[in-house]
């Protein structure tokens, strides 16, 4: 199966089934300034994944944020800042904690769940529950069409890419990019994973085949929106630059609470709202 | 413009304290540790053999942890327990064993692996139970860093003169907690960005999580903010950190607004053991990580002696 037909069946797999939102007030985390809830979405499989949606209060519409899930059991809810800004959408895609009815996530493992074929890795369905997150997101009445953004790891690049409504793209992270040249450089998990089911017996060509169609620089062509992409080290990342339509590059400074202020800048500029420093109360 | 150096933090120190705690462990210590080590082949390499560890704890309870030991180097090993942050999942500590650690990465109860009877989640746990000291869903988390060290101290490859703590955050609280209950045993604590001190006042400081928890409680249970306090002072960091007598090496973010820096310079002012601080300006919760790895490494290379280093 090419790159192009493996995605367009999950698209399919996608249209064929409604998502079937259930939204539930959360009063504890609803305040002046935004209404929150948690929601509850049917992806592919079907599978019942949850997200954490929180509106602004005022009239709208209001610039939007699509937070994709960091590889880890746990998300953090969206920080208030953001809340007060944005219509943001913090998804914890099947497995994870508050996702996990039926299929619970192992750390280490997830990485490597049936990447032995393409076809059942875990990581074609917790794309499938990224691309539902977007879609659900983009239909509330409360979202301002041109001002929708969506920030995480790879995740959201190939969000992006398969919905190219997004006007922006943050990049914090990179999970799959370059993943079987730099699993070799250290035991670090979760890359580590990789070295571990490679010792198991698997074949490295078919565990980098089944990678390569998670591989931001494949996805990169499609992705529309403006997109910052925050790395350690830019020549690394080059090839996957050089393929990004509107791509600009932040090295981290590794002073984090500057680049945190500096990645919150961006957006806010980008999304007409504005800067607030996390460090910053009151 | 705030100044965290300088800042008021204070935390009432409960007339009972250490019997609270001391019951605690009493309670630990009425179940055998029954620690249950199963190799994992899969996960092993040419320099590390790779453990799952169970054993039981307070209350009774299961936990888990990986347990991490060099293949290529001589026993007996210094022993190091990694103490995970409050959303990680602790990670197979492999780089720790490739330095010449006994390492043993432990999952309190509630993380993965140690979650079948006790699951507040995340978000979740920081106010399970906050109304009651007795039943807080920390104690039994406090505990289990307890009888992780116990783990170690039972393993006849580790030198029991030589066990340190290490952690980032709650680990970083969490290692204060466990060199105060174990003033014997503990040599060392490396605690980074550390969580669970001045507990009340942090959030007053910041409205990231997992602090935020206590707001959202709060607001939805303003009347028991009393109870609350009572509560989080058999927690707090800064009443374990006079009990602690290792050396502790402490490393705060400037501008952290997950932990604030108020409550870190806090609880550097009330330890009374050997201690170094470093602060990073324009940092966050990731205090000078990942440069400050190196200190941390050298630090407990210093006071648990691990060998030659092959970094």
């Amino acid at each position: 199966m090419n790159f192009d037909s493996y995605w367009a069946a999950v698209d399919d797999e996608l249209a064929a089934i409604p998502g079937r939102p259930l939204l539930d007030l959360v009063p504890a985390r609803t305040t002046d300034e935004a209404t929150f809830y948690t929601v509850r979405l049917t992806s592919t499989g079907p599978y019942r994944v949850y997200g954490n949606l929180s509106i602004p209060a005022g009239d709208g519409p209001f610039p939007a944020l699509l937070l994709t899930p960091r590889y880890g059991s746990v998300n953090n809810v969206p920080h208030p800042n953001d809340r007060s800004r944005y219509v943001v959408l913090s998804l914890m895609h099947r497995g994870q904690r508050l996702a996990n009815e039926g299929f619970a996530a192992a750390y280490p493992g997830l990485l490597t769940m049936g990447i032995d074929d393409a076809l059942s890795y875990i990581y074609r369905g917790i794309a499938a529950d990224c691309l539902r997150a977007a879609e659900f997101l983009m239909g509330l009445s409360e979202v301002d069409p041109a001002r929708v953004a969506v920030s995480g790891d790879d995740l959201a690049v190939l969000t992006a890419a398969r919905r190219p409504r997004f006007s922006a793209v943050r990049v914090t992270d990179l999970l799959f990019y370059r993943a079987m040249e730099t699993r070799l450089e250290s035991s670090h998990y979760p890359l580590e994973e990789l070295n571990d089911h490679l010792r198991a017996g698997s074949s490295a060509a078919v565990v980098e085949g089944t990678l390569s169609y998670f591989d931001p620089a494949r996805h990169a062509p499609a992705v529309a929106a403006r997109t910052l992409l925050a790395v350690d080290d830019p020549d690394w990342c080059a090839s996957l630059t050089a393929v990004l339509p509107a791509a600009e590059v932040y090295k981290l400074t590794h002073l984090d609470g500057a680049d945190n202020d500096f990645l919150d800048v961006w957006l806010a500029e980008l999304s007409g709202v504005r800067p607030m420093s996390r460090f910053v109360v009151g | 413009m705030r100044d965290p150096e300088n800042a008021t933090v204070e935390v009432e120190l409960p007339a009972d304290f250490d019997e609270f705690w001391a019951a605690g462990l009493a309670d630990c210590a009425s179940y055998p540790l029954d620690a249950v080590l199963t190799e994992m082949p899969t996960l092993s390499t040419a320099r590390v053999i790779v453990y799952d560890v169970r054993c039981t704890s307070y209350g009774g309870l299961r936990i888990a942890g990986w347990y991490a030991v060099p293949r290529d180097r001589p026993a007996p090993y210094p022993g190091l327990v990694t103490i995970p942050g409050y959303i990680s999942e602790p990670t197979i500590p492999k780089e720790w064993a490739e330095l010449g650690y006994a390492a043993l990465a432990v999952a309190p109860r509630g993380k993965l692996r140690s979650n079948d009877v006790f699951n507040p989640g995340y978000p979740g746990l920081l106010t399970h139970n906050i109304v009651d000291h007795n039943t807080y869903g920390y104690r039994g988390f406090y505990l289990d860093v307890v009888r992780a060290v116990e783990v170690l101290l039972d393993r006849p490859e580790v030198d029991e003169l030589r066990i340190g703590l290490q952690g980032s955050s709650q680990g970083g609280g969490l290692g204060i907690s466990t060199a105060a209950l174990m003033p014997d045993v503990i040599r060392c604590v490396a605690a980074g960005a550390p969580y669970l001190c001045g507990i009340m006042t942090a959030p007053t400081l910041t409205r990231s999580y997992p602090y935020e928890e206590i707001n959202e409680y709060l607001r939805m249970h303003p009347k028991d903010v009393d109870r609350v306090r009572e509560t989080v002072a058999y927690y707090d960091g800064l009443n374990f950190a006079p009990k602690v007598q290792a050396p502790t090496l402490l490393y705060l973010g400037l501008e952290d607004d997950v932990c604030p820096p108020e409550t870190g310079f806090a609880l550097h002012r009330v330890l009374r053991c050997e201690k170094r601080l470093h602060t990073y300006p324009h940092c966050a919760h990731h205090a000078g990580l990942p440069d400050v790895m190196r200190l941390v490494e050298d630090f407990l290379a210093e006071h648990l002696d691990p060998g030659t280093v092959d970094r």
